[in-house]
């Protein structure tokens, strides 16, 4: 059942979009890309003040007790003003990695700094174009870990990370305290990431679900963190059709503004359409959380925002023409970002094949 | 359960029981006049049953319901395949338009109780061979004759002419000023002596569409349902009256089930092609797209249902499915190989490949290209400036043709 937000959840839209937009601007961005492993510290504080990241977790461990939708919402915003760090996704999932499958000691001990925003948490399970590998590069054996996870978005900056392990024959999701861990940062194209490998080497780590189920426990919190950021794959697609028809209506050329020729409107009404069908996804996805459709919904939310993300990326730019392609206008932000969050979480190609596994009917 | 939810049961039922009269079984083999007669005696009974008119007044034999009731009611009635179609546009356009417009209320009231029944078919005459998206542009011409009108000029495109009883027709009755503001809306009887229907038979093989010719054809004054240079106006309302009816996220074509189905019968490089990427892929899409479609039309429904206008974003459904099943369809075929090439015309768009492939492109032009809904949503929607149209202002009869 798709929802409609009720007032208090056009309230967190709105009181985020202006906090947000207070606070991030591309100013504050730009000089970051080429700055190796720094967030942007407004961004970060601002969630943490406004209480997002406390916001989908329970009550009983500082949380604010709501869910996908209410974050959803603040990932939209975030993504229109572009976030200056990854923190609140990777953080949520981690967190609800532990809620969902920890004991009571885990989530006494990591919950309450998660919530608070004082502790970052990193979902460290991809293996290049393998979100959810067969053979992951780390090894969980007799409560530690050796190997490596490869480029872990916010992994330079997390204190925990969840980890899809290999163990033994099988896999293990385990929870792995990164304090003192060695890291090695990965300059990337979209720096405020703070991507980088994290270098075991013994480091102990407790379970969180061994044997058959890691797999499906991990799809689940991986499908969770997919639908957060579609929501924020759709406000950075928003973001950019409005940009592109804004320049439409007073850029001029030949006498008259270039969104009155076909080749520009149609253009913009196009991404009107990936805008919408991303947005309905999202809001579906968000609402199906618990249902046994979750993972289709979440697979065709992120499909569509990442197609109305990538193409919003492309056109915008291409609408602009020459100044769209300057350091200075801050359009290649979202270039960057559409890209790295089109790989976060899980490619394309990974979701596709989580769609139609369910609807052949053969689910693994 | 809320009363929509017992609402939609009890349709569900209804429908589930009309199946063995008048589904797709009882439809086979039918010559287009049988299954129309079939579909007369559909038509009377949801008209018996309280499901013709949901949302029109009772004093106008409607049922006195809301738009959610409805669509709600098509929505499970587009499950079975019954014999609806002639009666989509007579019941959806020209009728409200009468029982908006319509001066004569005896008249009127009569009319809609025999188009409710079946009884009597109305067609709605706009389109012309030099005007279609550009509908003001029209060259059919009605000039006063006593004390009412004479038409002459020609239609086309025109749904289920050959059927129909009565018609809306939108005409030119003052060439001196500017396009739209010289025409004026009147419904003519299509019996009538100077109306010559002719059926276009279309690239997938049937003929629902027509040339209407009018010579001479002389009406009374009392078929005006717009004030004289008042007829775009009232055209424009009729094209707005459904904004919201229930869509079909397949885009009128076959659905994905059926793609899949024959996805995993296939075969492509000795093993089933729902293995094959290239076909994944396509399927993954598809579904999203549909998935969206879905979504908006489920958010509509709970805001109209909970007393809010729903967005803009409705209006994206013919343009995005329908182009999706015009892909789907080739992809389809392409599954199938050479065994793609067996084709029967009378097959239905929403059960069979090739017949939803030839028949697509007439979704795509219909209602709307996907062009003129393009310039709908950046104008309307987005507020990007109108196309250059160097015959603004012009008086019709300066226009160079």
């Amino acid at each position: 059942m798709s929802i409609l937000y009720d007032e208090g959840q056009l309230a967190i839209a709105t009181e985020s979009r202006r906090a947000l937009e207070a606070r991030v601007s591309k100013d504050d961005l730009l000089p970051l890309l080429q700055t190796s492993g720094q967030y942007h510290d407004g961004f970060w504080m601002t969630a943490k003040e406004q209480g997002w990241t406390a916001l989908a977790l329970p009550e009983t461990y500082g949380g604010l007790d709501l869910g996908i939708v209410e974050l959803g919402l603040i990932a939209h915003q975030a993504g229109r003003t572009l976030s200056g760090a990854p923190f609140l996704t990777s953080s949520f999932g981690a967190a609800k990695a532990i809620e969902l499958y920890g004991s009571d000691e885990q989530k006494a001990r990591w919950l309450p700094g998660l919530a608070s925003g004082e502790t970052i948490g990193a979902i460290a399970f991809a293996s290049g174009p393998d979100a959810l590998p067969a053979a992951p590069a780390a090894t969980w054996k007799a409560g530690q870990v050796e190997g490596t996870a490869p480029s872990v978005s916010g992994g330079l900056f997390a204190d925990v990370a969840i980890l899809f392990a290999q163990d033994g024959g099988a896999r293990a999701l385990v929870i792995v305290d990164l304090d003192g861990i060695e890291r090695k940062a990965i300059d990337s194209f979209d720096n405020s990431r703070c991507i980088a490998d994290l270098l075991f080497a013994g480091a102990s780590a407790e379970p969180l679900v061994t044997g058959e189920a890691a797999r499906a426990a991990a799809l689940h919190i991986l499908a969770l963190q997919a639908v957060v950021t579609a929501h924020e794959q759709t406000g950075g697609a928003e973001a950019l059709m409005e940009i592109a028809r804004d320049y439409a209506l007073t850029r001029k050329a030949f006498g008259q503004p270039i969104g009155a020729f076909q080749s520009i409107k149609h253009r913009i009404a196009e991404l009107y359409g990936l805008v919408e069908l991303a947005r309905a996804n999202a809001i579906h996805a968000a609402a199906r959380e618990g249902e046994d459709d979750f993972v289709t919904a979440a697979a065709a939310a992120r499909l569509s925002a990442t197609e109305a993300y990538d193409t919003a990326a492309r056109d915008c730019i291409q609408i602009h023409g020459g100044i769209g392609v300057t350091w200075e206008i801050g359009l290649h932000l979202h270039m960057r970002r559409s890209r790295t969050l089109a790989l976060e979480q899980g490619s394309s190609f990974f979701w596709e094949d989580m769609l139609v596994d369910r609807l052949a009917g053969e689910t693994t | 359960m809320t009363d929509l939810e017992s609402y939609r049961a009890k349709a569900a039922a209804w429908c589930e029981s009309m199946v063995p009269f008048f589904g797709k079984a009882a439809r086979k083999g039918l010559s287009v006049e049988e299954d129309l007669a079939l579909g007369r005696r559909y038509q009377k009974a949801k008209f018996d049953a309280g499901y013709a008119g949901i949302n029109w007044p009772t004093d106008l034999a409607g049922q006195g319901l809301g738009h959610i009731e409805k669509i709600t009611f098509e929505g499970e009635e587009m499950k079975h395949g019954f014999p609806n179609v002639y009666f989509g546009i007579s019941l959806g356009m020209p009728v409200p338009v009468l029982m908006q417009f319509g001066g004569d209320r005896e008249f009127v009231k009569e009319r809609v109780l025999k188009a409710l029944q079946g009884e009597e078919i109305w067609c709605q005459l706009f389109s012309e061979p030099s005007a279609g998206t550009d509908l003001a542009g029209l060259r059919t011409r009605a000039e006063t004759d006593g004390n009412g009108w004479k038409i002459n000029g020609q239609k086309v495109w025109t749904s289920w002419a050959q059927y129909s009883d009565y018609g809306v027709i939108v005409v030119r009755t003052d060439p001196t000023v500017a396009k739209h503001k010289g025409l004026t809306y009147f419904w003519v009887d299509m019996k009538a002596p100077g109306v010559t229907v002719r059926p276009i038979k279309l690239a997938g093989g049937d003929s629902h569409v027509n040339e209407v010719f009018f010579d001479d054809v002389k009406i009374s004054d009392d078929h005006r349902m717009s004030p004289v240079g008042g007829g775009f106006a009232v055209a424009l309302a009729t094209l707005m009256i459904e904004r919201y009816v229930a869509t079909d996220s397949a885009g009128f074509g076959p659905h994905l089930d059926l793609f899949v189905e024959l996805a995993k019968e296939v075969q492509l490089n000795g093993r089933p092609a729902i293995e094959d990427g290239r076909i994944r892929q396509q399927i993954a899409r598809n579904h999203a797209m549909r998935a969206g479609l879905d979504s908006i039309n489920m958010r509509a429904r709970l805001m109209m249902q909970a007393g809010m206008t729903p967005g803009p974003e409705g209006s994206l459904n013919k343009l995005v499915a329908v182009r999706s099943r015009q892909k789907l369809s080739e992809l389809a075929l392409d599954l199938q190989g050479t065994d793609g090439f067996a084709f029967d015309e009378r097959t239905s768009p929403k059960d069979d490949w090739a017949s939803s492939w030839i028949n697509a492109p007439t979704g795509r032009i219909a209602g709307g290209s996907d062009e003129t809904l393009l310039n709908t949503i950046a104008e309307r929607i987005l507020g990007l400036p109108q196309d250059h149209r160097p015959d603004k202002g012009v008086p019709f009869n300066q226009i160079p043709a």
